[in-house]
């Protein structure tokens, strides 16, 4: 036998339930439908070939995988684009930001003015950045005429019709956009430095190098590895802005990773005469590559850790 | 020691407006070009200021039928109030039930939510979302992706409240519950008045995101050119062939799209930073 106060708790517990299912109901709702039922769409049609049309759906095994990674080179040349793409990027831009992070970190005057300018990029949408880079770097835009007037180049540059180039506007404008963030997470790491440190260290004749690499640079650790990991993964899934910037260009050469696939298969982009099973098999492969990558980079840095 | 300090003073001021410059040149370069006529924009590239300041540009862009400035403005709105009032909605709940509910499955369901932010298939997901929208006759236009907004999981909005919600003391819901109040009207009444400073983060970091979303919306409109957002529009005026054509549009477009952006950075900036390093590096 249940006594009363019994029941009333149970009673209690069981409107909790119900009022905390209700509140996220439609989240709830949300990640069945809109999250796991399109991963399992995705999954199972990895099997078949299927370009929208129903009738031509046909079960082909692994016959999706086998020609990723036997035949389709150009799925493997925008891995290459990526990591480049990234290799040029974060060498520049993770530098950039520590070095004006220490220099923000001071007490200046208009310190707050400047963090706020540098930032603004961040604020700006791919697209109009796209637009924005590909005026100033068009033909007859305002880069090649001040490089000419400068004496720098002799003709204009072209600049969307040379791998090099291209990357390099790509790079430049993805610099710009992102420094500032990073300019913001450096800073608030550094902020979790005791002052006492710093005191110290000058008291012992620590000229700023020597403090930068024996007391910034170690003590931001775990920060900083969070922070290269938040870089790394968001320069890795690049996508809307090259494809609003190049599009590719030259002959597809710019292409990331992720910008390939919608290119090539995603509604408003792709023909529509794409083959969605193998375009699911591709979004598998580099999913997985994806997270591969950041666990390895979780693993290799805690390795790196243990050994400093 | 002083004389040396008032150097290291000029050559880090000399840096930061250098950087500076560099920053903020492409924005300007897109203000001003966009009072530019076209002829200037391609004659006299190495100018920056327009020779003849003219309002051309912006009059074209509102009475253009193909590039319906106004239009796009309108749905730009509208898309983005309705992201944002969804996003306030969700992440402010979820994160109140998260942190004081007390439900079977609380720790799974939070778990399958945070592993969103690490498995995410891209945009091919899209097939089976139109499959879904279908059944409700919203394949293919805005208010498709309206609705799976309504439906999504702003799970870094969510940490962030969660963790303010933290902060408020415990006494408060007890003190409410006593009274009678039911747990969800311990949210309405007492939680949710208290979230103003979280709430205001988390809608200027919605704001942000959706009125620049470039890549749902185009698929999303792809068949229906009148439902195209500002973003959405400008591109598509890029990739459109005659690019050189018209520069001045796009440019003009952009400024327009850039302005809302901008100015709210300028007004509540302290919101968007504080956002930012509370989530990334201290949560």
């Amino acid at each position: 036998m249940k006594t009363q106060a019994q029941k009333r708790v149970l009673s209690q517990k069981a409107s909790m339930n119900l009022q905390c299912y209700l509140m996220i109901s439609l989240q709830l709702i949300g990640f069945l439908v809109i999250t796991v039922y399109p991963i399992l769409w995705a999954a199972r049609l990895a099997w078949f070939s299927y370009d929208g049309v129903a009738s031509n759906t046909r079960f082909v095994g692994w016959d999706n995988f086998v020609k990723i990674f036997t035949q389709d080179t150009t799925y493997w040349k925008t891995w290459l684009t990526t990591l480049k793409f990234a290799v040029f990027k974060l060498p520049i831009e993770l530098p950039l930001a520590m070095f004006l992070a220490v220099i923000l970190n001071k007490k200046l005057k208009g310190r707050g003015f400047f963090r706020a300018m540098f930032y603004l990029p961040n604020v700006i949408a791919v697209a109009i950045i796209g637009l924005i880079f590909s005026s100033m770097f068009d033909y007859f835009g305002i880069i090649n005429a001040w490089l000419v007037k400068l004496g720098i180049v002799n003709e204009s540059v072209d600049w969307f019709a040379n791998t090099g180039t291209a990357m390099f506007v790509l790079v430049a404008g993805a610099v710009w956009n992102t420094f500032g963030l990073n300019i913001l997470y450096f800073i608030s790491a550094m902020q979790n430095i005791p002052e006492e440190m710093y005191e110290s260290a000058r008291l012992d004749g620590a000229s700023r190098t020597v403090t930068f690499f024996k007391i910034t640079l170690p003590l931001m650790g775990p920060v900083l590895q969070t922070i290269l990991l938040l870089s790394l993964v968001g320069t890795l899934h690049t996508n809307d802005y090259v494809l609003v910037m190049t599009n590719g260009a030259p002959r597809g050469e710019t292409f990331t990773v992720m910008s390939y696939i919608v290119s090539k298969f995603v509604p408003g982009f792709a023909d529509s005469t794409a083959n969605i099973g193998y375009g699911c098999a591709l979004s598998l492969v580099t999913t997985a590559i994806m997270a591969s990558i950041a666990i390895f980079y979780n693993k290799f840095s805690a390795k790196l850790s243990d050994m400093y | 020691m002083k004389r040396n300090n008032i150097i290291t003073s000029i050559f880090s001021y000399a840096i930061l407006i250098l950087v500076l410059i560099v920053c903020i040149f492409p924005v300007v370069y897109t203000v001003l070009a966009s009072f530019k006529t076209n002829a200037e924009i391609l004659a006299q590239p190495d100018k920056l200021f327009p020779t003849v300041w003219s309002l051309e540009n912006y009059k074209m862009a509102f009475d253009s039928s193909d590039f319906n400035v106004g239009r796009m403005l309108f749905n730009s709105s509208y898309y983005t109030v309705l992201c944002v009032c969804f996003s306030i909605f969700a992440s402010t709940m979820c994160a109140y039930v998260f942190e004081r509910g007390e439900f079977t499955g609380k720790k799974v369901i939070f778990t399958m939510f945070s592993s969103l932010m690490f498995i995410s298939l891209g945009s091919i997901t899209v097939y089976p979302l139109f499959d879904i929208l279908n059944i409700i006759h919203l394949n293919k236009s805005l208010w498709g992706l309206i609705v799976v907004k309504m439906l999504g999981i702003p799970i870094v909005n969510i940490y962030l409240v969660k963790s303010y919600i933290k902060t408020l003391p415990k006494e408060l819901d007890e003190a409410a519950m006593m009274d009678g109040c039911s747990f969800i009207g311990i949210f309405f009444k007492v939680i949710a008045p208290l979230l103003k400073p979280i709430v205001a983060t988390v809608a200027l970091l919605s704001f942000q995101s959706s009125w620049n979303e470039y890549l749902m919306p185009t698929i999303f409109t792809m068949s229906n050119p009148s439902q195209r957002t500002l973003m959405v529009g400008v591109v598509a005026l890029k990739n459109s062939g005659d690019s050189a054509a018209s520069w001045n549009l796009m440019l003009a477009g952009a400024t327009i799209a850039l302005v809302p952006v901008l100015a709210a950075y300028v007004f509540f900036n302290r919101y968007f930073v504080s956002g930012l390093t509370a989530g990334a590096v201290k949560g």
